[in-house]
């Protein structure tokens, strides 16, 4: 009947769309929390003897030890609580952070590939606002509900060599996959007045590192290693197009086991992760630090139990996780305990440890346990 | 050292209770929410806009004989209305109990059973059913035609009912000889009823197209013993038509309606029944760039006090599903779909701002692009057709700008889902 004449009544409530950089954890923040790539032998140690196990995924040398092919799997649920001064959440997260498989290739050389959790991003927090929907009384409260689900993943294929029980080396391939899954809803509580919303995305990432290793055993009571990874491009795509890429962290240990005291073994380790190489990868500049991880931890072979010999395993860790919190370090201390029981005439093993994981920021405190089952089976 | 059985046992225990309870993963950490978890999708963006280009009133053309139900009202000088009820198909024998069919030769207590819906009567007085012989061969769907039948020569019966004879089923006694005759000569009987009495009434009956037909019984026999004949209504014309030959088997004349509106006016509801059409030109950022959770067709209601202005009348918007093509505002909104189960109460004699959700449009104008589906929608009356009441609104051309349909739309942007 009339022309268009469009008269802006209108409110432009405040700006575009502001993205939250804390992910309902402090230790889910930017990319996600690092599992530290430990078997559960060597978080019952609190990552300690990580860098003379064969199992966890830290240095290529250590494969030469496993003696005969073996496959392992390992569980680790943590169950965390999360407290901060408007309220606290208890979440459950089902992780299967390392599967490994060990082949040995003649007197000298061991294969070795193995895939762990890099980066573990799985959250989900739900958010209850009040928002102006039509007239400026018009408020109702909207319910933002945010799930992310994956991970980047490390295979990493290696060759170790060594000749004797001095002296041993490896050497390994890293890719780094994996994918987030990103569902994203507002929630409107009238659905004949309003529509929700829902969005989902998808993040696949693809990156490439090396890594080197070598273990020294100059007597039966000492030995050191020395590991370093180096990281290559890490990408970040959405479907076809690239969204962000870093560098996958550069990674360097040490470590000192001492065997002197008959049955026991005394391991301590120190590491540096360059996780702010990640920084780049962040579309609201959460920061990423650098930062030291190192345990110490003893093991030792205790009581018999159905006539075998369980070993037992204490340790205790800190370190810096990658992502900070508003701009500040996130701490983690973690007090670990464990046992090892070989099984079926050894050649099977299960490897249990329990770590109590704290961690801080600003008045923020998250406590957690993360319990690990590992079962390893040499066919 | 050895352990003590029990140890190993309790330990295996609690790890097997802690991993089988760790397997139902729970990633809600909402309780640390607000602090750990401010807002994602940022704040909804509220217009309003005058996106109306058309909006007019239009007939619903869903037919004569179309309605769920049957309008009798006699309002004084505001509103008339009959109903016509045709029975073209009359029994010519029966069949006595215990004897061989014969010739019908006598119609005893011959009645017209009708089912009221008692929460449509109006005016607590009493009222007088008129019946007329309205049958003619002129044009069907002429109203003007039946209406002059209702005249003294053509008048069947007459029965008067006060307000607590008007119960849900009623049966209005008719002449039997009128439908002797009608049986005999081979005729069709057409019944017009008209209300009368000294004060207003208004009742509505269930229709063929409601569900519940009317139904005429009478006795072939004075034998009350014998069980009565059953007739249903229906309409032999017009010939080969037979859509439109159903349609009428009853139906409602208006023989006075309230004024139309003004020009100036949109109306919904009433008698004819009528809708309106609004179609709008939305940007395309909006639908196209973003996520619609509310919009809001904001009308000014114009008091109608000329009916029950405090009864209430519910509306429903609904989406047009015309394309370009339809051009004509009237075809295009009977080309209709439903977008909620939600209607809109009003009163006919209430008027200022009245609001009228549509959200659910969006979500189907999102899929369509505009030069394939016009962003139209219809305003009808749930009760169309049957109830006189017409609420009115101001249009895009009326005087006053701050009266014209307007649009306000609340909307969010898409987030950018991906790096934290």
């Amino acid at each position: 009947m009339r022309a268009r004449s469009i008269a802006l009544a209108a409110v432009f409530a405040s700006s575009f769309v502001s993205r939250g950089e804390a992910q309902g954890a402090l230790s889910l923040e930017g990319l996600g929390y690092p599992t530290g790539q430990f078997s559960a032998r060597a978080e019952g140690v609190g990552g300690a003897a990580a860098d003379f196990d064969a199992l966890s995924l830290v240095t290529p040398a250590s494969l030469a030890g496993v003696g005969s092919p073996a496959l392992f799997l390992q569980y680790s649920p943590e169950f965390r609580r999360v407290t901060t001064p408007s309220g606290s959440a208890k979440t459950t997260t089902a992780r299967f952070p390392l599967v490994a498989g060990v082949l040995p290739m003649g007197q000298d050389w061991t294969l070795g590939l193995s895939s762990s959790t890099f980066l573990d991003r799985s959250l989900e927090t739900s958010l209850r606002r009040q928002a102006v929907v039509g007239t400026p009384t018009d408020t109702v409260t909207l319910t933002e509900r945010n799930r992310i689900l994956g991970a980047i993943n490390d295979v990493r294929l290696a060759l170790a060599w060594s000749t004797n029980p001095v002296f041993r080396i490896g050497i390994g391939g890293h890719v780094f996959s994996g994918s987030n899954r990103i569902n994203f809803s507002q929630l409107f509580p009238d659905s004949s007045k309003y529509i929700s919303t829902a969005q989902s995305g998808r993040i696949s990432y693809a990156g490439f590192a090396a890594s080197v290793g070598i273990e020294i055993h100059p007597s039966r009571v000492i030995g050191f290693a020395l590991s370093g990874r180096k990281g290559g491009d890490l990408r970040a795509e959405s479907g076809d197009t690239a969204i962000g890429s870093g560098r996958i962290p550069d990674h360097y240990s040490a470590s000192v086991v001492f065997d002197g005291i008959p049955g026991v073994s005394i391991s301590a380790r120190t590491a540096h992760d360059a996780w702010s190489s990640l920084g780049s990868l962040s579309a609201t500049s959460v920061k990423a630090f650098d930062g030291w991880d190192t345990g110490v931890g003893i093991e030792a072979s205790g009581p018999r139990f159905l006539s075998r010999i369980v070993t037992v395993r204490g340790g205790a860790r800190f370190r810096t996780l990658p992502f900070g919190y508003n701009g500040e370090k996130v701490s983690e201390t973690s007090a670990a305990a464990g046992l090892g029981v070989p099984l079926t005439r050894e050649r099977a093993s299960f490897d249990f440890s329990i770590q109590r994981a704290s961690r801080s920021a600003a008045d923020i405190k998250e406590r957690g346990f993360i319990l690990s089952f590992g079962l390893r089976v040499s066919p | 050292m050895k352990l003590s059985p029990y140890l190993p046992r309790l330990l295996l225990t609690a790890a097997l209770f802690a991993s089988v309870s760790s397997c139902s993963e729970n990633l809600d950490s909402s309780g640390a929410c607000p602090i750990l978890c401010p807002p994602i999708g940022g704040d909804v963006q509220n217009i309003t806009i005058d996106a109306v280009v058309i909006d007019t009133t239009v007939q619903s053309l869903s037919g004569l004989g179309t309605e769920a139900g049957l309008l009798l009202a006699n309002r004084g000088d505001t509103l008339d209305t009959r109903v016509i009820l045709r029975f073209d198909s009359l029994p010519e024998k029966f069949t006595p109990t215990g004897d061989t069919s014969r010739a019908i030769a006598t119609v005893d207590s011959a009645y017209i059973l009708v089912k009221l819906d008692t929460l449509s009567i109006v005016g607590p007085g009493p009222v007088t059913i008129e019946a007329y012989d309205v049958d003619t061969t002129a044009n069907d769907t002429s109203t003007a035609a039946v209406l002059a039948l209702f005249r003294p020569d053509r008048f069947i019966s007459s029965q008067s009912f006060d307000r607590t004879q008007l119960t849900d089923s009623l049966k209005y006694f008719i002449s039997n000889s009128v439908v002797l005759s009608k049986i005999q000569n081979r005729q069709p009987l057409r019944v017009g009823l008209r209300a009368t009495g000294p004060s207003s009434s208004q009742m509505r009956f269930f229709s063929t197209e409601g569900g519940v037909a009317p139904l005429m019984f009478f006795r072939a026999t004075p034998d009350t013993t014998t069980k009565p004949l059953t007739v249903t209504p229906f309409s032999k014309t017009p010939v080969g038509q037979s859509i439109l030959a159903s349609n009428l088997t009853d139906y409602t004349v208006i023989a006075k309606a309230p004024p139309a509106a003004s020009a100036t006016t949109l109306s919904v509801g009433g008698l004819p029944a009528r809708r309106v059409y609004f179609r709008f030109d939305i940007p395309s950022r909006i639908i196209d760039s973003s996520t619609v959770v509310r919009a809001t067709l904001l009308l000014n209601q114009i008091a109608n006090p000329a009916l029950d202005a405090t009864d209430t009348v519910r509306i429903v918007p609904q989406v047009v599903l015309a394309g370009k093509v339809v051009t004509d505002p009237v075809k295009a909104s009977q080309i209709i779909a439903g977008i909620s189960a939600d209607t809109l109460s009003l009163h006919p004699g209430d008027s200022g701002l009245t609001n009228v959700e549509l959200a659910r449009a969006f979500g189907l104008w999102r899929t369509q692009q505009a030069d394939t589906l016009p962003r139209a929608i219809v305003l009808k009356s749930v009760t169309e057709g049957i109830t006189p009441l017409e609420l009115r609104f101001s249009s895009s051309e009326d005087a006053v700008v701050a009266l014209r349909p307007r649009l306000r739309i609340s909307y969010t942007s898409k987030v950018p889902l991906g790096l934290p």
